[in-house]
């Protein structure tokens, strides 16, 4: 004889269960961490279930994380860009490789109408932009970087979703300080660039 | 005593009115309301409802977000309403196409005051990546009202959050005096757009039609795309380079043909009026047999348009033949090869639809992707979309001078819309399909008692917005026609403006759960004319990548075909629990959690991350096993999944090679065919691990295969793990403007969902000339209709998850 309706009761165990370690899990947690809210990040070891108490804490993003793209300036937060901390040159290589083309550049002209190496106006429409980074990927001065902040929600978008030179713009200090590992990378590299070239410049005058 | 009445009586006045000023508070009407407004505002603030509707690649992000990683019930809006008379808010998450948002207007004007609306992500917001497609429209604030719009692509759950925390702030905000609901004047309903030649906006028809009645002429005439000739015949009986394909010519001339097979680089030209016949002798002989009609599309050349077959044979592994057949461009006709392959009909659909080529013979030829009505074909290279720039990417006005335009700014209708001159917007009658009775090829007679009936495109059980028309009689299923192109964006039209690697991150796009398995398939296929070869480490990490997708593939599938069977929700919460931990691993490596765009020609964008493979090892060697083997043991015998699934939606096993069934519809009946192993690609060959099939052929057994299919993805990933060496990650330098050699080429991988083809043509430039995909969504779709006939309505919301489809994937 088959008694039916022994599954319902199994499946009934089962969201039981998954009930009951959903607190576990969270007491778990909140016992390790106190008061001391954060980031925090799942590890595949962890038992239960795991929720992000957004916005009290955060998931922690990985470096490589990305939402939009940001310009960079050689300097700190808050510091004024000049024609020489500015690492753009107008290139133009990230418009070129861009999917939806939404980088749009105007290349800044000295008096003599000859350009300079250099972006005077520089907009991404962020209504186009699918956070492909490669941009990012391609740059061949570093001057464009992808950015992690994702908390960009907001009431309008015909004005504020079109990102000018000014609103793009971020200090390689703060670069540094959300992709730590790849800043470290490239200063390195560019270091033993520099190394490289002054030690030929060395051999060129001793010869 | 009177008078001291009197006295007595004044001091109860006074007294009362102490007593009343004491306890019943007398205040303006108005100050009374806006000492309400914090009560009313926290009331609607904690249950914002929000309506159970995703159009897109956003819409998993919003499922996500409901699930326990994220858990929007925290903020009182876990209760996704399917009916849009009990939702508040309304999540447009994904992008707006245009023969979508009729419905879309019409949902939010059946939703009851108060009712908000958060356009997710940038498609929803302005068109997004996708803005230049002749189907979609440049935003939903063209037609809706929006309260918070979030930009990313795809936004995060925890950005979602925000947005949802964000209109939580602006509800604070609103007064009770002022808000739109209690205003006499507002509430009037939103004109639903229709489909015209293009999208019609109702409230603008008398301004269309002025700009019809005299067009203004563009300042410059556009650029058209540059065309090439078709490739060159070459002689049947001359000796070339393509000894296999001229015997073969010779061999259906002799047979079949007289003369009208010939040969032009390595594939058969046919004349239409053989294709039939030379059809019948390739599937039938039997040291031929080819059965499979894997692919069907067409190329619009220069002097003809060119529709091509991929066939392959299901016994005997080995390449494939390609037959082509050239129809001229005045009145294109091709005989119709449905009765051979029946397969083919779907994709023939598809080519008249595009491309404007009439298949003789075809049951039931209508557009497919866009809508009956619509002018012109779109994907012919003649065809200019109302936001057209140039020919191909870059746009020149990007660049140097590149002030920024939106395209609305300059084009004549000052949208993504373009009409015939003359058209008169007044005068237009819409036709109103989806009252006409389906036409089909298997309905002997229709009885007075049957009913139409219309499932989706806004459905909870139709894994996005896909709409079946059933015929039924009662309960039982008559006839079925599977509608789509609610979601399609123009992959192909606006890939072959892209060069070939801006086409990788909208390969991601096309089967969103599976981004991974999406580009490793474009990378193959490209590699393939290259002539390029990974190196080793790279080929193990797609590797990994791909089984990885897998398993989130099978999960999610599992999880939502329990939930097409009526467990809400609860399995499909706990299948995509070990989903999250994935997508960090991928998220860790390439950045995005779904939109990966990881791989390049030749190898990989950036070397896994350090902790990447501990915590790879870590998934897979513990919880992955164990999360498999709970859903099994609890599913796989269950009885209410048995009674639901077993003998349900059988599809014979000759009858799924003819429709051209792939991947786990396949092998559930009975064929053992995966491109890993019949055709294998990357390093697959080296890996030890068994195709499982089923000879039942029903939502059980594709159930069961796809279980016994993550078991083998897990095998495999234990071994890429441990054998995985270290060393470089792309074989040569890595390209923006990769030229590929001229040339043709159908590259295909095993996806999670079936086999994903590209059909690629070049012309040596640095964008494709022909881009076509092989979606499995969209062609195991072709036998939905066998799989339904008999069943219950509520059987075929499970038979299509057994089918496990992906809108952008089947729409494009």
């Amino acid at each position: 004889m088959k008694i039916y309706g022994l599954e319902l009761i199994r499946g009934l165990g089962i969201t039981f269960g998954h009930f009951v370690t959903s607190y576990t899990a969270g007491f778990r947690r909140a016992i390790q961490q106190g008061r001391n809210r954060g980031q925090v990040r799942q590890q595949p070891g962890e038992k239960g279930i795991f929720t992000v108490q957004y916005p009290e804490e955060r998931l922690k993003v990985p470096e490589r994380f990305r939402v939009l793209p940001v310009l960079i300036y050689d300097g700190k937060d808050g510091d004024k860009r000049t024609q020489q901390t500015e690492r753009c040159t107008a290139c133009g290589i990230c418009a070129k490789v861009c999917p939806p083309q939404c980088i749009w550049i105007v290349q800044e002209k000295d008096p003599t109408g000859k350009p300079m190496a250099k972006a005077s106006e520089f907009f991404i429409d962020v209504d186009v932009c699918m956070n492909c980074g490669l941009c990012a990927e391609f740059c061949p001065f570093d001057a464009i970087k992808m950015d992690q902040n994702f908390e960009l929600g907001g009431g309008e978008r015909q004005a504020s979703h079109i990102f000018d030179i000014n609103k793009l713009h971020v200090s390689t200090e703060y670069y540094a300080r959300t992709h730590p590992k790849a800043w470290a990378e490239e200063e390195a590299r560019r270091k033993a660039e520099a190394e490289k070239k002054a030690a030929a410049a060395a051999a060129k005058s001793t010869a | 005593m009177a008078e001291s009445n009197v006295h007595l009586n004044r001091t109860e006045d006074q007294i009362l009115e102490q007593e009343v000023r004491r306890h019943v508070l007398i205040t303006p009407w108005g100050k009374l309301l806006e000492m309400v407004t914090p009560i009313y505002n926290w009331g609607r603030r904690s249950s914002i409802w929000p309506l159970q509707f995703g159009l897109a690649c956003c819409a998993i992000e919003m499922i996500c977000t409901a699930a326990s990683r994220f858990d929007i019930a925290r903020f009182g809006a876990e209760l996704f309403r399917a009916s849009p008379r009990q939702a508040d808010l309304m999540i447009v998450s994904g992008t707006v196409t245009k023969k979508m948002v009729p419905m879309i207007v019409r949902l939010y004007n059946q939703m009851p005051e108060p009712k908000y609306l958060i356009s997710m992500g940038a498609c929803a917001s302005a068109g997004g990546p996708f803005k230049e497609g002749y189907n979609v429209v440049s935003g939903i604030d063209k037609f809706l009202p929006v309260d918070v719009y979030i930009p990313g692509c795809p936004p995060t759950p925890q950005a979602l959050l925000h947005a949802l925390i964000t209109l939580q702030e602006k509800i604070d905000k609103q007064s009770i005096q002022t808000v739109r609901w209690y205003n006499k004047e507002a509430g009037a309903e939103i004109p639903v757009p229709e489909l015209g030649p293009d999208l019609l906006d109702l409230r603008r028809a008398e301004e269309i039609k002025g700009m019809c009645a005299s067009p203004k002429k563009p300042a410059a005439p556009p650029i058209l795309p540059p065309m090439i000739p078709a490739p060159k015949l070459i002689a049947a009986e001359t000796q070339g380079a393509y000894p296999k394909a001229i015997e073969l010519a010779n061999r259906l001339n002799q047979a079949v043909a007289g003369q009208a097979v010939s040969v032009a680089g390595g594939t058969l030209v046919v004349e239409p009026q053989a294709i039939q016949k030379v059809g019948q002798y390739l599937k039938l002989q039997p040291d031929l047999d080819f059965k499979y009609l894997s692919n069907l599309t067409c190329t619009d050349y220069q002097d003809c348009y060119e529709v091509v077959y991929n066939l392959y044979s299901i016994t005997k592994p080995g390449p494939s033949v390609t037959l082509k057949v050239r129809a001229q461009k005045g009145n294109p006709v091709v005989p119709s090869v449905t009765k051979i392959w029946p397969g083919a009909d779907l994709q023939e659909r598809e080519v008249w639809d595009l491309y404007g080529v009439r298949f003789d013979g075809h049951p039931n030829l209508k557009r497919i992707l866009m809508w009956e009505g619509f002018d012109g074909h779109p994907m012919r290279k003649d065809y200019l979309e109302a936001y057209y720039e140039a020919p191909g990417k870059i746009f020149p006005s990007r660049w140097k001078e590149g002030h920024h335009k939106r395209a609305e700014e300059w084009v004549p209708f000052s949208d993504n819309v373009k009409y015939p001159a003359g058209f008169d917007p007044t005068q237009f009658v819409p036709a109103r399909e989806h009252t006409a009775p389906v036409t089909s090829t298997s309905v002997e007679s229709l009885k007075t008692d049957t009913l139409v009936v219309n499932l989706g495109p806004q459905h909870p059980s139709t894994h996005g917005v896909f709409r079946m028309k059933v015929v039924v009689d009662g309960e039982k299923i008559l006839a079925l026609e599977p509608v789509m192109g609610y979601m399609h964006r123009n992959h192909e039209k606006i890939g072959e403006r892209n060069t070939y690697l801006m086409n990788f991150p909208y390969t991601d796009r096309l089967d969103y759960i599976c981004s991974m398995a999406n580009n490793l398939g474009y990378a193959v296929a490209v590699e393939k004319m290259l002539g390029v070869k990974p190196p080793e480490r790279a080929e193990y990490i797609r590797v990994i990548m791909a089984e990885l997708t897998r398993v989130v593939n099978h999960f999610w599938a599992i999880g939502f075909l329990l939930n097409d069977l009526g467990a809400f929700f609860t399995p499909a919460l706990y299948a995509i629990e070990e989903r999250e931990l994935i997508l960090d691993l991928f998220e860790m490596a390439s950045g995005s959690r779904m939109m990966c765009n990881y791989m390049r020609f030749g190898g990989v964008t950036n070397d896994l991350p350090e902790e990447f493979l501990p915590m790879a090892a870590a998934l897979v060697n513990g919880r992955l096993p164990k999360a498999i083997e709970q859903v099994d043991r609890y599913l796989t015998h269950n009885e209410i999944l048995l009674s639901r699934c077993r003998g349900v939606g059988v599809l014979p096993r000759d009858a799924a090679i003819a429709f051209s069934a792939a991947g786990p519809v396949l092998r559930a009946s009975g064929v053992p065919y995966d491109v890993r192993r019949a055709e294998p690609y990357s390093i697959y060959d080296r890996f030890n691990f068994n195709i499982p099939t089923r000879s039942e052929g029903d939502v059980y057994a594709r159930y069961q295969v796809r279980i016994a299919e993550m078991w083998e993805s897990h095998k495999i990933l234990k071994q890429a793990l441990k054998e995985i060496p270290g060393g470089e990650i792309q074989a040569g330098k890595k390209l923006w403007n990769i030229r590929v050699p001229a040339g043709e080429t159908y590259g295909r991988v095993e996806n999670p969902k079936g086999e994903l083809g590209f059909y690629i043509v070049s012309d040596g430039t640095d964008h494709p000339y022909r881009y076509h995909i092989r979606a499995p969504s969209f062609i195991n779709l072709t036998a939905l209709e066998l799989m339904c006939k008999g069943h219950l309505v509520a059987d075929v919301v499970a038979i299509l998850g057994s089918i496990d489809i992906v809108l952008g994937e089947t729409d494009r």
